[in-house]
């Protein structure tokens, strides 16, 4: 559904996108994951024909991202809302901007309204909401007209708990609806609950593709154990079992507890973050 | 029978259109000030321009409609600037809507303002402070049309360059006093001197005069030749205006 090849994008001295590679296809979620200024944002915005590579190839569906506007739907990382416009009128301007005919558009807000739990605020202006209720209005905006490819940046910066409920349910129906997702987070366990494959962004390209699983293989997890003179052992290993064995064989005092934590995607993105630091 | 493309493109600019007027619907303020003020300056000064001008009535209606036609122009080029505000404009542009049709159909409903206000300000300049009723209202209305039109690309094109509503009302504002005054809308040129009076040709707000008051005297050819300028003018500027909304206009650097 969505190619991208080699993309590069340059600002001035500052190269956003250096080779960036990226393909998805039909009702797949891939999590774009990396530190702020990875590139993450220029290659939505690349995508969404906001502006153009300097050199490398986007296609949606076999079409340029010009062409294929009608085809995706974009909730951008900031906030982009009329605030003395209600979020009805919203969607009713969107669906209309997306060919939506007054019957496919009455019936598609109402499917959006209790899908992303706005039905409540379905006449109130977007000024006067909440964060969250502004985000999900957002991204009903982008839905609105079950886009086959699916550019969410950050969708729940910010939000609150039934507002990342409500956006992960749909993200997830629209993937199984055969929807193209690229979703782009910090928030790393949303994209563990939404089963996404994760594409890890680093100065400008992809360094790692792959399950959470795939990708956290050989980083280092932790070893924890307490003894009850309230002394406590903290161990960062990449063979947890074996260093709990060592530790509790080399015990000289009476263990309480003990405990392993396996690497997480928290651990993956930390330690990008380091070497991105260094 | 209409091409699929050109009903779709006619229902995106009907579905901006809408929306643009909702917004305007909701904050009318400047509007209604833009309608009162001048009438409220057409009968205080009325005496003063009939002592000092042959033609003062027509002078203090044509005058005043010009001026507060040019101030409007401030309301056109918010509306687009404040779209970089809001964050909306980037997110128009990943619709299906062209440049072209977010551009038309943002500039409806102020067009209809415009034409509106004008019309309002000459259905009460004759009624209420004897401007000559012209008899034909054709020229009237196209020097009506031509001048909003020229108002509305001038005042989008603005909107594209200014980094902030301070800075876009600064210009309006002060571009609106010198060209209306300029132009003779404030002070009738017959009383102004000769520099100001060769200078006056550069001012639109002269060429938005000479039609208007040609107008109102049903000469046709006063009226052809600065409505081909203005909308010469009008054209240019609605032209720059596309170009600079079709290349990062939204994503520009704001103050």
């Amino acid at each position: 559904m969505l190619e991208a090849c080699d993309l590069v994008k340059r600002y001035g001295p500052v190269t956003a996108l250096d080779g960036f590679t990226l393909h998805v296809s039909a009702g797949e979620i891939v999590g774009l994951v990396g530190h702020n200024g990875a590139g993450k944002t220029t290659f939505v915005e690349i995508v969404s024909g906001l502006i153009r590579p300097d050199s490398g190839r986007v296609t949606i569906g076999g079409k340029s991202p010009s062409a294929a506007r009608g085809q995706v739907g974009v909730s951008p990382q900031h906030l982009g809302l009329y605030p003395s416009i209600t979020v009805r009128e919203h969607l009713k301007l969107f669906g209309r901007l997306a060919g939506l005919r007054p019957a496919a558009l009455s019936s598609a807000i109402d499917d959006m309204a209790v899908a992303l739990r706005l039905t409540e605020i379905m006449d109130r202006k977007t000024g006067n909401l909440s964060g969250g209720q502004q985000r999900r209005t957002q991204a009903a905006t982008a839905l609105i007209h079950r886009p086959s490819l699916l550019l969410l940046d950050e969708p729940t910066a910010g939000a609150d708990q039934e507002t990342r409920a409500a956006m992960l349910a749909m993200v997830k129906q629209c993937a199984g609806e055969g929807a193209a997702i690229v979703y782009t987070t910090h928030y790393l366990p949303e994209l563990t609950e939404l089963g996404a494959t994760i594409a890890v962004v680093r100065d400008g390209r992809i360094i790692a593709r792959g399950t959470d699983d795939e990708l956290v293989q050989g980083l280092p997890g932790e070893v924890l154990v307490s003894f009850e003179d309230d002394g406590e052992v903290r161990v960062s290993t990449t063979e947890p079992t074996a260093t709990l064995i060592d530790l509790l064989r080399n015990a000289e005092r009476p263990v309480a507890t003990v405990e392993v934590r396996n690497p997480s995607l928290d651990d993956l993105y930390r330690s990008l973050a380091v070497s991105h630091d260094s | 029978m209409i091409p699929d493309a050109v009903r779709d493109s006619l229902y995106r600019i009907g579905a901006i259109a809408r929306h643009n007027t909702l917004i305007r619907r909701r904050d009318p303020g400047q509007m209604i000030a833009y309608i009162i003020m001048p009438m409220i300056l057409m009968v205080v000064l009325k005496p003063l321009y009939v002592r000092a001008v042959p033609g003062g009535t027509t002078q203090v209606v044509t005058g005043l409609l010009v001026m507060f036609s040019v101030f409007a122009l401030g309301i056109a080029g918010n509306s687009i600037l404040v779209e970089r505000n809001w964050q909306t404009w980037d997110r128009l542009r990943q619709t299906r809507a062209s440049s072209a049709e977010m551009l038309i159909g943002k500039t409806i409903p102020l067009f209809i303002f415009m034409f509106f206000q004008q019309t309002l300000l000459f259905v009460y300049g004759c009624l209420v402070i004897g401007l000559p009723v012209p008899h034909s209202l054709g020229f009237v209305v196209l020097a009506i049309v031509v001048w909003a039109f020229t108002l509305l690309a001038v005042g989008a094109a603005l909107a594209t360059i200014a980094r902030s509503s301070g800075e876009l009302s600064m210009v309006s504002d002060i571009g609106a006093m010198v060209l209306s005054s300029l132009g003779g809308a404030l002070v009738p040129l017959s009383i102004v001197p000769g520099w100001a009076q060769a200078g006056a040709h550069v001012s639109p707000g002269y060429w938005a005069l000479a039609m208007i008051k040609s107008a109102v005297r049903d000469n046709a050819s006063g009226v052809l030749v600065p409505a081909a300028v203005l909308a010469g003018l009008g054209l240019v500027a609605g032209a720059f205006a596309v170009r600079r909304l079709t290349h990062g206009f939204g994503r520009a650097r704001m103050l």
